[in-house]
């Protein structure tokens, strides 16, 4: 056998090899280049709901002028904007994110290990005044994102997420709304427009529904949870990648499971591990290391 | 000689420093993506200058200017001068501004990774040499420049210098690096702020000794001297800079957004360090010129011919 015939016949059994371990593999590459486990299909067993109260202890800080002198427009329609990184109204705060980390449904299976139909509406993000409406929000992985300009400015949305492709994109005055979606589970993706540096926003990414963002009462649900038992995250902005509380609740069938956190004044300028940031929003066993 | 070729290079030379603080000034106000076209700004040619499109646009206009200046200079240069190395640098410079702005499209199209971002900083300052250079070679003082004597026995001062340059260098590919590595609302890897302190004690050790030798050897040459003071008091200055810069940037996470005196201290130590990046350029190509002249003629004397001793 000769140098050639042997460097062609090692090529074909590693090209073989290849092609074979791709076929036994448990997983499918989606058409976005993202992996998706093998699901168990949709959950048809009885549900409850998540509730709670986020409350702030101490002296929450004080708000701070932006100035939005900078662009006219962002002047005129906004010139009282305050920062809202830290909303709190009577010891109740707002703004925090709180969803499904990980946990185990009735008859054993982990929450995202079910197929979670992706909602058709898309949710809004909306340029208004300079500011972004709502500031913190939640998403499904594949759901439409439409953002707005109501203002009579030009902007620029521009996530940076870790996981998630990053996108920047310019949207003039009266311009049709901005379609994106994300396609893998992220917590939480920094929205900026780099036109105007005080605007800020959030978005949780989730590969399930279960979610929600406290009210500016503090107040949050989350409906229609699986019954089972769950670790539940509540994520509130502030220094570098936010801060976490985490909890385990149980959701009965038809009843309700209590999530009330407290944060701390202070605590908004204390960072997480940066590998906790990394984290997808939901930690299954089968997924690890494919990130 | 020609002293309006001189003089247009260095009009060169200052519209590139301008250019170079509103480059920074971009970087320190969050604003190179201010816009996601290029090279138009929201598909208009003078689009409305507001928010921070002000500084991205105002810096591409900067940009602009420069290069077509650039363009003149070569062209001024191919006519009037004869040293054909000359020439061959005023390319070299044009062929540099297409870069830096091929490099400036690069970090809008691909949301300023911080490879490129920092290789367009440290362009910057090399087009910066460039045309400074570009402005010594061209000047008077130059032309007529006499060889001067060294001290025997010691490190040749142009290698000094040269170490000094080179040190310089790597400590602005350290700040590019630094600068670019987070935004204004986040920290500075702290890593990297060592390694930019471990740089400045270096630069500090490195263009001290240039300077004082130089000052040193060559007392009353103000050929070489000038230069050698400038650089000592612009890097005092860029110490201080360094610090305060530091210091601001160390609380600018915690502001709504980018501010002063955050913008206006960080713009002014890079501008700093252009300085004294050139000014040490000047004072090693001098200490190349006066060294090259004394082996031209084989001047062994003791004693310095400098012809320019005011």
């Amino acid at each position: 056998m000769n140098k050639q015939t042997r460097v062609w016949l090692v090529l074909s059994i590693a090209l073989s090899l290849l092609a074979l371990g791709n076929a036994c593999s448990k997983e499918t590459t989606n058409k976005n280049g993202g992996t998706t486990e093998t699901a168990a299909g949709p959950y048809s067993g009885p549900t409850g709901a998540i509730a709670g109260v986020i409350s702030f202890s101490g002296t929450p800080p004080a708000p701070r002028k932006i100035d939005t002198s900078a662009d006219p427009v962002c002047g005129q329609k906004s010139p009282n904007l305050m920062t809202d990184d830290t909303v709190v109204t009577d010891g109740k705060l707002a703004n925090v994110f709180v969803y499904i980390k990980d946990g185990t449904a009735e008859g054993g299976k982990k929450v995202g290990d079910y197929t979670w139909a992706v909602p058709t509406s898309a949710v809004v993000l909306d340029q208004n005044g300079c500011h972004y409406k709502p500031h913190v929000l939640g998403i499904q992985v594949n759901q439409k994102l439409s953002v707005t300009n109501s203002d009579q400015t030009t902007h620029n949305i521009h996530p940076t997420p870790a996981l998630n492709k990053e996108w920047n994109q310019t949207q003039a005055v009266g311009a049709a709304p901005i379609e994106q979606t994300f396609t893998r589970p992220e917590t939480l993706i920094p929205v900026k427009c780099n036109q105007h540096p005080w605007m800020k926003a959030y978005i949780g990414v989730m590969k399930h529904p279960f979610y929600a963002v406290s009210a500016e009462n503090g107040t949050f649900e989350i409906k229609n949870v699986p019954a089972g038992k769950y670790t539940v995250v509540a994520w509130k902005e502030g220094g570098a990648k936010g801060t976490e509380k985490t909890m385990e609740v149980t959701v009965p069938a038809n009843g309700s499971g209590k999530a009330d956190f407290t944060f701390e004044g202070g605590a908004a300028t204390t960072s997480i591990s940066p590998s906790l940031q990394m984290m997808p929003a939901l930690e299954l066993p089968s997924m690890a290391g494919k990130h | 000689m020609n002293r309006g070729l001189n003089r247009f290079a260095i009009l060169v030379a200052c519209a590139t420093f301008f250019l170079i603080i509103a480059g920074a000034l971009v970087t320190s106000n969050d604003a190179g993506l201010a816009t996601s076209d290029w090279p138009l700004s929201n598909g208009q040619f003078l689009p409305p200058m507001v928010g921070n499109l002000f500084w991205e646009h105002g810096h591409r206009m900067v940009a602009t200017t420069v290069g077509i200046l650039t363009i003149a200079l070569a062209v001024y240069i191919r006519v009037k001068e004869k040293r054909e190395w000359v020439w061959k640098l005023a390319l070299f410079a044009l062929i540099a501004v297409i870069a830096q702005g091929l490099l400036g499209a690069l970090t809008v199209k691909l949301l300023l990774p911080l490879a490129v971002s920092a290789a367009h900083a440290t362009l910057a300052q090399l087009f910066f040499c460039t045309t400074v250079s570009l402005a010594v070679f061209t000047s008077r003082s130059w032309i007529e420049a006499r060889p001067v004597s060294e001290v025997e026995g010691v490190l040749p001062l142009r290698y000094l210098c040269t170490a000094a340059l080179l040190t310089i260098f790597v400590q602005l590919i350290l700040g590019a690096t630094l600068r670019h590595s987070a935004g204004w609302d986040k920290q500075l890897p702290v890593e990297l702020i060592v390694a930019h302190i471990i740089g400045a004690v270096a630069v500090t050790l490195a263009l001290g000794s240039a300077a004082l030798a130089t000052l040193r050897r060559h007392k009353g040459v103000t050929f070489l001297t000038r230069p050698a003071v400038i650089a000592l008091s612009l890097l005092v200055v860029q110490l201080v800079l360094g610090v305060t810069a530091y210091l601001t940037r160390l609380r600018s996470p915690n502001d709504p957004q980018p501010l002063n005196p955050m913008i206006s201290i960080t713009v002014a130590h890079v501008a700093c360090g252009a300085l004294v990046f050139v000014t040490t350029i000047v004072l090693t190509l001098r200490t190349y010129r006066v060294s090259k002249e004394s082996k031209v003629t084989r001047w062994k004397s003791s004693q310095s011919i400098y012809a320019h001793q005011q």
